[in-house]
């Protein structure tokens, strides 16, 4: 068994060497997957590692979390499945597509303010809010995309942010009373079946079963994220991938790549959509920093961080995002080599108030290096080679 | 400017007739705005050329890098703001004259341009655009950061000298003398560049590099250095411009991203690789984002339609030109074709 083979995504993308110096993929290695002694089980369980993976990470995240040693509170976990659901959406088109978008946080937005706008607002019911943002998501995705996708590279991104601006600057202007301008939507913006205590957001919908927001969560970012990798496996994910390999190669294969894309932009405005509906349940409002290009650029760090040529890179990155957020900004003291015997104590509040210089400068590192890898990378190849030298020695 | 000129012309000759019938409406309601509110319009008419000439500023920059080595330089923005801020330093902070941070500020942020180039650009040139735009983007956030750190969150203000403090009268309304100042100067430094790249010597062997590096190299031009020395002055310009804009309305965290994706409208719009088509785009831009406005309120008070007249379209007005242009001309006003498509 082999962990480089361990991206779903580019499963049929097999031998072939990506120009981007990632590994080289090849069918001897499978086969030797069936001589392990675990072999038979691992081996009939293999082609469904994304599904289990996404389900222990489910499972595990939030115990992981709220453990003492790490960030010791349970809520983020529910935050940090919002934000994998929104950047795993986002790389969809620059990981598997080649498209940079810097305007994403406009269809995160749709979802929160559809909710946010048809409870507050217009008194409508929660869903028709949440499938009313979604659909205008994926519409003014298609409408965008038709209009831009084929501007280069350059175009697109830029062209992408000054429509997510643009967006901004509407929903600042608060048009007929609906958005609130830049106070946002609070109030009556969470269904019925959703009732705060204490911070502690529990549902009334099927009490028996669940009554904890973050299985709510949950459920819905497994069923997107198991969409989007039946999406990358499929035939349209692979000329998705082929299309950000070669695009004219692609298209002289007879692939009509703007379709495509057009198709992958409108699937990627959806999800996030979907990922702004969940915000807004988690945080109670809908607020106007989520249309800002900060939204969207954080993104793009999370994503670019854990490495977005991988299925599991983006989620990599909101996890490492979010633990050092509120990890370093809880120190106040540093104490080495341990808090119950410090030799060394330094004050570090001043200098962790301002942890994002620290992750600009590992980002801009990371982009410098291996703009494809990130994180997950990183780690893949570490372990990976550990792996094989260990297995060298056994033998 | 007679290859300016020409390009105008060429321009204006295979322009559609549904692009010219648009320019003939925005005259016909412009000049309805100028008589009937005469003031106003001047008002905003000069606020739009201030305006103009400062987005100019970073613009030009920012099209030179990209122009030239293909970089999309977005950390242009933060040298913008970097201006702003160290100028904040020597007025406000050490109580200099302005007119020492007018000179000095442009070269420190020169510098540090030359410092973003030699240690993260360079490696970029002739990869992928995306990289370099990934890779400046980081930088931005570290010098946002990095500011935050030394001059705080808060928006911070100083004063202009007292014979700038003064305003001027035009006839119909009165001017601040700092807005006449501010255009003069950044309209001197946009033409100094304009002049040095296009027609002296320099210009010409950083244009001859681009277009075939090596055979350059072996006509004895240092290429490495001059691209440096480029940098350098798309730096200082936009750092000169972040001291207008600093003296004028403060400075703030925030300038840094909103003024890097306004000029890259400004570009797409004029058409990227094209320096003339970014100084004219700048100023079009500006003067729309400020008469739009006045244009609407005249418009509601001659037909007495209160709703035409949008509170707050200003911000909005630079996309919506952007994808007029684009849709019309997709390669922008004087873009040459295939540019980094």
């Amino acid at each position: 068994m082999t962990a480089s083979d361990a991206d779903g995504s580019v499963d049929a993308a097999r031998t072939v060497e990506r120009p981007d110096g990632g590994t080289v993929e090849s069918d001897e290695e499978t086969e030797a997957v069936v001589e392990t002694p675990l072999g038979p089980l691992v081996a009939r369980l293999w082609p469904y590692r994304v599904p289990i993976g996404l389900f222990a990470l489910v499972v595990f995240l939030r115990p992981v979390v709220a453990h003492p040693w790490f960030l010791g509170f349970e809520q983020i976990a529910t935050t940090m499945l919002v934000w994998m659901l929104f950047v795993a959406a986002w790389n969809l088109l620059f990981g598997f597509t080649g498209l940079l978008s810097f305007g994403h946080a406009m269809f995160f937005g749709f979802g929160m303010y559809g909710v946010a706008i048809a409870m507050s607002r217009l008194d409508l019911p929660f869903l028709v809010g949440a499938v009313g943002g979604v659909v205008l998501a994926a519409v003014v995705g298609t409408l965008l995309g038709r209009l831009i996708v084929e501007k280069g590279e350059i175009y697109f991104a830029m062209l992408t942010l000054a429509v997510g601006q643009a967006v901004y600057f509407m929903v600042n202007r608060d048009p007929y009373g609906l958005t609130g301008g830049s106070n946002g939507l609070t109030g009556t913006t969470l269904p019925p079946w959703i009732e705060t205590f204490r911070g502690e957001k529990t549902l009334t919908l099927l009490p028996e079963f669940a009554n904890d927001f973050y299985y709510l969560v949950a459920a819905v970012f497994l069923l997107c994220m198991l969409a989007l990798w039946q999406l990358l496996r499929s035939p349209f994910g692979q000329t998705l991938i082929a299309i950000r390999e070669n695009e004219p190669l692609a298209r002289a294969m007879g692939v009509d790549t703007t379709r495509y894309k057009i198709a992958a932009f409108t699937a990627s405005s959806a999800l996030a959509a979907v990922a702004g509906v969940l915000l807004e349940l988690n945080d109670g409002a809908a607020s106007l920093a989520t249309f800002d290009v900060l939204t969207s650029g954080d993104a793009v760090l999370m994503a670019i961080l854990g490495g977005v040529n991988y299925f599991f890179g983006p989620i990599t990155g909101v996890f490492v995002w979010f633990g050092a957020e509120d990890y370093l900004t809880d120190f106040t003291l540093l104490q080495l080599p341990l808090a119950e015997y410090p030799l060394v104590t330094l004050d570090v509040s001043g200098i962790l108030q301002f942890w994002r210089f620290g992750l600009g400068a590992i980002f801009v590192l990371v982009v410098l290096l291996s703009p494809k890898d990130g994180v997950y990378g990183l780690l893949r190849t570490g372990i990976t080679r550990a792996y094989h030298r260990a297995r060298g020695a056994d033998e | 400017m007679s290859v300016g000129t020409s390009r105008l012309a060429a321009t204006l000759t295979d322009a559609s007739p549904a692009s010219l019938a648009g320019g003939v409406a925005a005259l016909a309601l412009l000049s309805l705005a100028a008589v009937t509110q005469p003031g106003l319009f001047v008002d905003n008419a000069i606020g739009g050329l201030v305006y103009g000439m400062q987005l100019v500023m970073v613009a030009l920059g920012l099209a030179l890098i990209l122009g030239l080595m293909g970089v999309v330089n977005f950390a242009h923005g933060a040298l913008f703001m970097l201006g702003a801020y160290f100028s904040y330093q020597v007025v406000g902070a050490w109580g200099l004259p302005f007119w020492v941070a007018l000179v000095v500020v442009p070269l420190a942020v020169g510098v540090v341009g030359v410092v973003m180039e030699m240690t993260v650009l360079r490696p970029l040139y002739g990869q992928q655009p995306v990289i370099g735009l990934l890779a400046t983007f980081g930088l931005t956030l570290m010098a946002e950061e990095a500011t935050r750190s030394v001059w705080g969150a808060a928006p911070l203000s100083f004063s202009v000298p007292p014979a700038l403090a003064t305003s001027t009268d035009l006839g119909v309304t009165q001017v601040g003398t700092f807005r006449l100042f501010a255009v003069a100067v950044s309209a001197l430094a946009v033409l100094a560049v304009y002049l040095l790249i296009t027609r002296s010597e320099f210009g010409l062997t950083v244009r001859a590099g681009v277009q075939d590096g090596e055979m350059t190299e072996f006509l004895g031009a240092n290429l490495p250095i001059r691209f440096t020395a480029m940098f350098f002055l798309g730096a200082a310009i936009a750092g000169l411009g972040g001291v207008l804009r600093g003296a004028e309305f403060g400075m703030g965290l925030s300038m840094a991203q909103q003024f890097v994706i306004l000029a890259f409208v400004v570009v797409v719009v004029g058409g990227v690789g094209s320096l003339f088509g970014s100084v004219i785009a700048g100023v079009l831009i500006a003067e729309a984002q400020f008469l739009t406005p006045t244009v609407l309120s005249s418009l509601a008070m001659v037909t007495g339609v209160e709703a035409i007249a949008v509170p707050g379209v200003r911000g909005i007005v630079p996309y919506v030109v952007m994808i007029v242009v684009l849709l019309v001309r997709p390669r922008g006003l004087f873009g040459e074709e295939g540019f980094l498509e």
